[in-house]
């Protein structure tokens, strides 16, 4: 048996002798990412499919580089895009080793090209895992026990893979699925509201965040509004993550842009089309259009706020006009 | 008030009237992303005002008058849902037997009601390296394993109806042996029906081998097996399915998915 990331006793030697006073984590993305995102590392990506992707931390993780990075994940779409794209131009500036994952493709918005490039290129190395498996094995990673029984998806080809194991039950004798916890060294998740502890209010499905972020070593938080902390413990069964959990806040407007963030703002088609073509055209061995889209969006700026800035305002309106997500009720007061 | 048929209408739309059509009302169906989005937003619509839907992304019971969702994950799936937290929450009940149907799609079916989303090419000598690596299992596997009936939604062509699939992602009855499921550890009993651009089909109770059940408008028993790439099972009592009526194209065009994001105005034949 191997463990990617930590392993269950390296997780909970490491969260033991970690500093979990109440104190200000808010620091820019730069700084977060160069202190919490390394060479090697698991990471375990927040959000689903298109939906409150951590775009904001992961265009700040291409324009530094990384390498030899796992991915860790049920199912994403543009955050995973976005670092293969850089992958697909400069190896030898960012890399994705390893995928632990259920699912990677755009849903409505099509299959994902990059995946495809990535692995009929034989450039990564997956392990396919269910949806079910892959947040159980993050919850495990929660609740600080190795592994987690689980009813499916035994007789699948994916059980053959990956490194489950089916056991008969002790107590039932009957077979069932075992899965090995998930300890990624980081979580990149953004949220619709967090205060500068780290304590976050996720507005909509949840998804597996909660469960990523206890189960990493480290938690970078992006959100879309900074809230006071008063405001926050005021609904303290709204606080989906614990501010000890999280180890970086940084607030960016529209950081899961242009994917969908519930009850903030819709999908923006048009952009996710204009880079999935992009994405498109390099698979089919053009890589102009992708290399023109990362040097004017991501390597030509400073920070995903000027990326923001290049985005026609009337676009963002349209954006947060369509998006029908249950609103925020919690005041937002600036810090 | 006489039902009026539609005279011009695509064969997704007709998949998804069939889809919409085999749901009852006051069931609880796990929702697969794509054609099964829409055809449970047209029965919730039309005659299932009662059939919950469970979103993976972690809404339960939802209303979908506020659109098509572009993601089980989406804005648009959570509009007075009666639950909503996330993944884990949302394959647990399911996986306890809270959901009546699974809905899933897939690339390639087998005669059993296996699916394949994962890969094509050999398997395991090149799955590092596939011909053509598809988006992976998501939660269909779960879904086919964990809800107590799946309903599974293809588009019928040769090569998607397959002896051996290139790779089992879902579960169906696997082998077909007597009590594969149970003996393999699953819980759920496996797939109930197969809707396709051409024809209703299910399973044999015996050999757990694919059946006709009925052809759709312009399709034949002959026209149906020549689509399919092994032999099906043709019992005597195969009728012709109810074509769609005008409301439920409206509905599909003008209300479901008038962008046609999921109910493409042509297929790849």
């Amino acid at each position: 048996m191997y463990w990617t990331g930590l392993s269950p006793d390296e997780a909970r030697k490491h969260l033991a002798n970690k500093d979990k006073s109440k104190r200000d984590k808010r620091m820019s993305l730069k700084e977060a990412v160069q202190k919490y995102v390394k060479d090697g590392d698991n990471i375990g990506v927040g959000g689903f499919v298109d939906c409150r992707q951590p775009m904001a931390i992961i265009h700040e993780i291409i324009r530094q580089g990384r390498k030899d990075l796992t991915l860790t994940f049920p199912s994403e779409g543009l955050s995973v895009e976005y670092l293969a794209g850089a992958m697909a131009l400069d190896e030898n500036h960012l890399n994705i080793k390893r995928l632990e994952l259920a699912y990677w493709a755009h849903e409505a918005f099509g299959i994902s090209p990059l995946f495809r490039y990535l692995a009929e290129n034989g450039k990564i190395e997956i392990e396919d895992w269910s949806n079910a498996n892959m947040s159980a094995r993050l919850k495990a990673g929660a609740m600080g026990i190795p592994f987690i029984p689980y009813r499916s998806p035994m007789g699948s080809d994916l059980v053959k893979t990956n490194r489950s194991k089916v056991i008969d039950c002790p107590f039932t004798g009957k077979p069932v699925l075992l899965l090995p916890a998930a300890h990624p060294n980081v979580a990149i998740i953004h949220v619709q509201e967090a205060d500068m502890y780290g304590n976050c209010r996720i507005q909509g499905p949840t998804f597996v965040c909660p469960e990523t972020s206890m189960a990493s070593a480290y938690t970078i938080v992006t959100c879309d509004r900074l809230i006071e902390h008063e405001e926050m413990t005021r609904y303290p069964n709204r606080i989906s993550i614990p501010y000890f959990s999280v180890d970086a806040v940084v607030e960016v407007p529209f950081g899961a842009y242009p994917g969908n963030t519930h009850g903030i703002h819709y999908f923006d088609e048009k952009h996710i089309v204009e880079f999935r073509t992009a994405c498109d055209k390099l698979r089919k061995g053009d890589s102009g259009p992708l290399k023109e889209y990362y040097d004017n969006y991501i390597y030509g700026v400073e920070d995903f706020g000027e990326f923001i800035s290049k985005i026609p305002y009337k676009q963002l309106q349209h954006i947060q006009k369509i998006e029908s997500g249950i609103r925020l009720e919690a005041g937002y007061t600036a810090l | 008030m006489t039902k009026k048929y539609a005279s011009d209408y695509t064969a997704q739309e007709m998949i998804v009237v069939a889809g919409a059509r085999t749901l009852e009302d006051n069931k609880v169906v796990f929702a697969g992303t794509g054609l099964p989005m829409v055809a449970i937003t047209l029965a919730q619509l039309t005659h299932g005002p009662g059939i919950v839907p469970v979103f993976e992304g972690g809404a339960v019971g939802p209303k979908l008058s506020r659109g098509l969702p572009l993601s089980v994950g989406g804005s648009r799936t959570t509009y007075r849902a009666n639950y909503l937290l996330g993944l884990n929450a949302a394959f647990e009940l399911t996986q306890r037997g809270f959901c009546d149907y699974g809905f899933i799609g897939g690339a390639q079916i087998d005669p059993y009601g296996n699916l394949n989303s994962t890969m094509m090419g050999d398997f395991p000598e090149n799955y590092q390296n596939p011909k053509v690596r598809l988006p992976g299992s998501g939660g269909a596997s779960d879904m086919a394993c964990s809800c107590e009936r799946t309903i599974i939604i293809m588009v019928h062509e040769p090569r998607r109806f397959v002896e051996k699939l290139d790779y089992l992602t879902s579960p169906g009855y696997l082998d077909g042996s007597p009590n594969a499921r149970e003996k393999a550890g699953i819980v759920g009993q496996g797939p109930y029906r197969v809707i396709t651009t051409k024809a209703i089909l299910g399973f044999d109770d015996e050999t757990k081998r694919m059946k006709l059940i009925a052809t759709l408008p312009g399709e034949t028993v002959e026209s149906v097996q020549k689509a399919t790439g092994f032999e099906l099972i043709i019992p005597d009592d195969v009728y012709e399915f109810e074509p769609p009526t005008e409301e439920e194209i409206r509905l599909i065009r003008e209300v479901i998915d008038p962008q046609g994001y999921f109910v493409a105005k042509k297929i790849k034949e």
